[in-house]
């Protein structure tokens, strides 16, 4: 289907209207400002399911009444929506639902904002000749630890069902028994446990499913809805913070096509308990005490100075482009080179991955004929991606391809599916690279599962989706390069999106900080280490290395929370929250959007931004600026691709740099020839690959979607925070002579941790993975070990 | 008295008829024969459409017409029989599986390859389990006798038959419900259109038609669309195999020529009410079907003389009521039943039979005002065109007849009566 249909002319009421063909009715009669009461119709939901029957219009030359939700419009169509026989139907639809409705109105959360409210009362008749007893249900129940479901109230109009099977595709939602008695459950009664089922709390049109966040926290007239955009991961979602006394209530998507079709996961949407923690840090200390700005950025300085060039700044993932632009004209102006970000990628590694002509926005994935996932899994980083992707294959019959260490939860809905070794993903994208190249047929042990790929794949109408994990193997980007070469990703509709670790993971190279690799911790080459939102101990792969180099630095923490890392810092300055925050963050398509405060920061936290600039007069470099426009402005001066962008331009749904005209002066990457990047020293990776073949399982670790400080905070989510699993093929199981669910010591060279085993069918032999950034038992303790031996714990137990 | 006109009960009785040998000997198969030899698929669908054979399962559309909306050409094409005959009062398929189960496979067979489809689907009735074990034994020998398969008769075509049992919902007799827990899904209906002649069973292009309609096939075949005309009335040709119950002294399915008066069935073949007794009313096609009244015995049994009376003539299956039946008892047990079976989907249906029955129940027990009267007609008119499906029909149309024929009977009932006569 074309996007661009011919418009044709119908008459509405009387009134000419014009309308693409082809499209709804219902739609249709926005155009001549004409409202059809919907209740079942959701376009995002997929094809409409005609259940609720509200939307009943006249039109001419049918003798039944139509459902304008499933009436495609046609050339010359007359259509009513208001004759007596409409509104008859419409009376009688509204009295209906509402036969078996509670109409509990005063004591329901949705009442003010309700769509039942408003049809009832814009198109129902006002008042209901029921008078036998209602049906009843216990109510309201925990359809699971997140939402509450109250059957009574619901009018059983499919969406929340309809996002479960056609959307999420957990399928966990039905409708059980049938007729008046039908209700929404699961199979067996158990727990609603999907990443993206706060989304059918915002799809409810009544009062039914309800957040176990939000509810009686406050009425809708009393709130303030206030936009945003959440940074708790890459996928950047438009939000609106609903905020009642100076305090956020909830977090609704705030719907934009071009980011996250409206939807938001479990994590943004249910992550902002924290923000209005008890817990935070409000106050500067130094050496543990109260210590004023003035004593904490003086202290800071003194020892940033101190160092004498033997600085290194570590910018958290989810800092904002001006944060991370200000920190790296600091370390800088220190005479540092060392400025990293969480996922450590070097900016020379993606540069040639990241230029404008071979970009995609996401919005492509809606239109490509083929994906490839490779090196990632979107639901655990990037979760909005994974409910994209598989739109493009249930909506546009996308040929999805997966390429990856792990299992992902995308493989179910692909048409083929390979796995690599951990450590073997440069290896793996050489031989897909030859098979789609003119290359001569690969050799080798990933040239099979290459070939069956590549025949996947159609150049010129491909989305390449990679983890920029990947670009931890030099010759990984490289491959990456020439697959997008031989994709004819720089054709209209095509391209690359990579998927960082750190939600703002693009922005923050883009403005420069990632000049250099991960700092190496064991050269013990820091006298200072500033750490902005980060938290290596938790989050990096080597943990034993840094808290040596903690422990050898006079260490800086700029922190929403006391952590592990701060607990070793001797400056501790707190950190605004993300909807404290001003700013900009890019999204892994290039997109910039804006960061706007939806509440006052707590206590004496002041914006990052400004101690940045403080902390930065301080050390002797003077900026002068004295607004987050400023710093964007400053941005703009000194990024060229970035040149001219403000505020203004950026708007609320953001702009994509790589569309506009200063993305020309993108630097472009050297020659095939000299593209290979030389390292300064072997990256993990590489160490890896030259490492003979140790006994034991290679080890593989990812970051689970629930693993971090974020589920912790949060008392809504903190059932969801994973304890340490270590996956294994059931082969490998087998072989070891291990269950499923026993308790084991993973060790390797000497350290060691403790883990649940999980055995998983789709996994690679030889492969075993860990969570990254558990509470406890982290896989980092390992020190980013390679290759792993496990003990079944207390024999027979 | 009249007599009945067999076509598809033309040899019913006779032993072993259930297995292929007594059914080839009688001359089973030799329409299938026929269509795979000297006749071409775009003759069969003509002589199809030719014959003027509606269907049989309740809407009487045309089955040639409906076979003529498929698409052409090679693409994965699919034939549903639709074998799940729930509607109250009809029984005829069971009868006609049971007996003569390779006449039906025979038509399927035929219906295939008039369409192209490669698989036909029986959905059969769970409750049938007796007679879905009796047709899967004889696909097995229809398979193995080169009837069905992979080559049907060397002719190159495949036709794979395929036995499903449902799982009891009066609602997956709806075709695209049908089609829907075929499919494994929960049995809902679809929103029309797309039709299920264009994008059907797994998004293919599919036919479903009633036993009694696939039965009629290999019939056309040996004697020609036009010898099939000679039967029935002008707009409904053939004849129909009626399931005759409730108040007469010979209940049974009876096939007989359409256009009979149907007073000739009720009383000629099924024997009329007990000794003394008058029909009151009578379903001429079902339980959905809105009643009629003894003088309308007199009309002529065909699709459009009891559309014309404002019923219809439904799976052809007349159920009669004398006058020891309370009509408002009548009336809240046929709206129990489309309670019960509503499937939940649309609100008009799911709420409407829910909110009638309650209603009734009240009309039953005498708590009842004039003013519930009211609403129960208006409940029905309400409901009546504005669903997803025909299932709220099927219980607002004989509900608001009954109201609307035999009011005195509910006034009797009326709470003010009743406070009255005490």
């Amino acid at each position: 289907m074309s996007p661009e249909r011919e418009p044709v002319t119908l008459v509405l009421d009387g009134v000419e209207v014009r309308a693409p063909d082809g499209a709804m009715l219902v739609d249709a009669a926005k155009g001549g400002d004409v409202e059809i009461p919907v209740f079942c119709y959701e376009p995002k939901l997929g094809p409409p399911v005609g259940a609720c029957r509200m939307c009943l219009v006249e039109v001419e030359g049918i003798p039944k009444l139509q459902t304008a939700c499933s009436t495609p419009v046609r050339d010359g169509m007359v259509v009513y929506t208001r004759t007596d026989r409409v509104i008859e139907a419409q009376n009688a639809m509204v009295e209906f639902l509402l036969v078996n409705h509670p109409l509990d109105c005063p004591v329901c959360d949705k009442g003010g904002e309700c769509p039942l409210q408003d049809i009832a009362m814009g198109w129902g008749p006002g008042r209901s000749r029921m008078s036998d007893p209602k049906r009843h249900f216990r109510k309201p129940v925990a359809l699971s630890p997140l939402v509450r479901i109250d059957r009574e109230r619901c009018i059983l109009c499919y969406r929340c069902v309809r996002f479960s099977q056609e959307v999420a595709e957990d399928e966990q939602l039905q409708l059980l028994q049938r007729g008046a008695s039908s209700y929404v459950g699961t199979f067996d009664d158990r727990p609603y446990i999907a990443p993206f089922q706060g989304n059918i709390i915002d799809l409810c049109p009544v009062g039914a499913l309800t957040s176990e966040a939000y509810r009686f926290r406050a009425r809708p007239w009393e709130n303030e809805g206030s936009g945003s955009v959440c940074t708790l991961c890459p996928s950047q979602c438009n939000v609106n913070f609903t905020v009642r006394d100076e305090r956020i209530q909830r977090v609704l998507a705030r719907d934009n096509p071009a980011v996250d079709d409206g939807w938001l996961c479990d994590k943004g949407r249910f992550g902002f308990q924290m923000i209005s923690s008890e817990e935070r840090i409000t106050e500067p200390q130094v050496g543990g005490s109260r210590a004023g700005w003035d004593g904490a950025l003086d202290a800071a300085a003194e020892r940033l100075r101190g160092a004498g060039g033997r600085v290194a700044v570590v910018v958290g993932g989810s800092s904002s482009n001006e944060e991370g632009y200000l920190a790296r004209r600091i370390v800088r102006s220190l005479g540092s080179p060392m400025i990293s970000t969480t996922d450590g990628i070097e900016a020379g590694a993606v540069a040639g991955l990241a230029t404008p002509g071979i970009a995609a926005a996401t919005s492509d994935l809606d239109r490509a004929e083929s994906i490839l996932v490779i090196g990632t899994d979107p639901l655990h980083s990037m979760p909005i991606l994974d409910l994209r992707i598989r739109k493009a294959v249930r909506r546009s019959n996308a040929r999805l391809v997966v390429a990856s260490e792990r299992p992902t939860a995308l493989d179910g809905g692909s048409t083929e599916s390979a796995r690599y070794a951990p450590g073997q993903a440069a290896a793996f994208m050489a031989a897909l690279a030859a098979e789609l190249g003119e290359d001569p047929a690969p050799q080798g042990p990933h040239a099979e599962d290459a070939a069956r790929i590549a025949g996947e794949l159609r150049p010129g109408s491909t989305v390449v989706v990679w983890g920029e994990r990947l670009a931890g193997e030099a010759a990984a980007t490289e491959a990456l390069l020439r697959c997008a070469e031989a994709l004819d990703a720089s054709a209209e509709g095509a391209g690359l999106i990579g998927v960082p670790d750190g939600a703002n993971g693009r922005g923050l190279r883009e403005v420069g900080c990632a000049g250099s690799p991960l700092p190496d911790p064991e050269a013990d080459e820091f006298d200072a280490i500033l750490l902005l939102g980060a938290d290596p101990l938790r989050d990096f792969s080597d943990g034993p290395a840094w808290r040596k180099a903690l422990n050898g630095a006079r260490v800086i923490a700029v922190s929403m929370f006391e952590n592990e890392s701060t607990k070793l810092a001797d400056v501790v300055i707190p950190a605004e929250a993300y909807a404290e925050k001003e700013g900009t963050v890019t999204h892994p398509d290039g997109r910039l959007q804006r960061l706007r405060p939806a509440v006052p920061r707590p206590g004496q936290v002041r914006p990052v931004w400004q101690v940045l600039v403080e902390l930065g007069e301080r050390v002797g470099h003077e900026t002068g600026l004295g607004s987050a426009a400023e710093v964007l402005e400053a941005i703009a001066a000194d990024v060229p691709f970035l040149a001219g962008l403000t505020h203004e331009e950026i708007g609320a749904k953001g702009v994509r740099w790589p569309e506009r005209e200063a993305a020309k002066t993108f630097p472009t990457p050297p020659p095939s020839a000299e593209r290979r990047i030389t390292m300064d020293r072997p990256t993990k990776s590489a160490a890896r690959q030259a490492g003979g073949a140790e006994e034991g399982l290679r080890l593989g670790t990812y970051r689970d979607l629930w693993a971090g400080e974020v589920t912790e905070r949060n008392a809504a989510l903190r059932f969801l925070a994973p304890t340490q699993v270590i996956e294994l093929a059931p082969a490998d199981a087998e072989r070891l002579g291990i269950a499923g669910g026993e308790r084991v010591t993973v060790s390797s060279n000497g350290t060691s941790l403790s883990a649940r085993v999980a055995i998983r069918a789709r996994m690679r032999p030889g492969a075993a993975f860990l969570i990254e950034g558990t509470a406890e038992e982290g896989a980092n303790l390992l020190g980013g070990a390679e290759t792993v031996q496990l003990t079944p714990d207390g024999g027979g137990g | 008295m009249s007599a009945e006109t067999r076509l598809l009960f033309r040899n019913i009785d006779e032993p072993g008829l259930a297995g292929i040998d007594t059914y080839r000997r009688l001359g089973g198969y030799r329409a299938l024969e026929r269509a795979t030899g000297e006749i071409e698929p775009g003759d069969l669908l003509e002589s199809l459409e030719g014959s003027g054979l509606r269907g049989r399962g309740g809407a009487g559309f045309s089955m040639g017409k409906k076979s003529s909306f498929l698409p052409r050409g090679e693409m994965e094409k699919y034939l549903c029989c639709n074998a799940d005959e729930s509607e109250p009062g009809t029984f005829k398929d069971r009868e006609l599986m049971q007996k003569n189960p390779h006449q039906l496979i025979e038509g399927c067979v035929i219906a295939a390859l008039a369409v192209g489809a490669t698989y036909a689907f029986i959905f059969i009735r769970g409750e049938y389990w007796e007679i879905a074990d009796l047709l899967d034994r004889a696909v097995a020998e229809a398979h193995e006798a080169g009837f069905a398969g992979s080559d049907v008769l060397g002719s190159g075509c495949r036709v794979e038959i395929v036995v499903h049992r449902g799982a009891g919902a009066y609602i997956c007799g709806e075709e695209t419900a049908l089609l829907d827990s075929l499919e494994g899904k929960r049995g809902n209906p679809r929103l029309k259109p797309p039709f299920p002649a264009i994008q059907g069973l797994y998004g293919g292009p599919t036919l479903i038609n009633n036993v009694e309609t696939l039965a009629n096939l290999p019939h056309i075949v040996n004697n020609g669309a036009e010898w099939f005309t000679q039967f029935g009335s002008e707009q409904s040709l053939g004849t129909k195999v009626v399931s005759v119950s409730g108040c007469v002294q010979r209940p049974g399915n009876y096939e007989i020529e359409l256009g009979i008066p149907a007073r000739e069935i009720v009383y000629g073949l099924a024997g009329g009410p007990p000794e003394g007794r008058r029909v009151k009313a009578w379903f001429p096609g079902g339980s959905s079907a809105p009643v009629l009244t003894e003088a309308e015995l007199d009309l002529p049994y065909t699709f459009e003389a009891m559309a014309e009376a404002g019923s219809m003539l439904g799976s052809g299956a007349i159920i009669v009521a004398d006058e020891t039946v309370s009509i408002p008892e009548l009336a809240l047990r046929t709206a129990r039943f489309y309670q019960h079976e509503s499937c939940g989907k649309c609100t008009p249906c799911r709420e409407g039979t829910n909110w009638t029955v309650k209603m009734l129940e009240r009309v039953a027990n005498r708590e009842a005002t004039p003013m519930d009267l009211e609403i129960i007609s208006s409940v029905q008119e309400n409901i009546i065109g504005n669903c997803l499906c025909v299932l709220g029909d099927a219980m607002a149309m004989p509900v608001g007849s009954m109201v609307a024929k035999f009011r005195s009977e509910f006034d009797e009932l009326l709470e003010r009566q009743a406070v009255l006569a005490a």
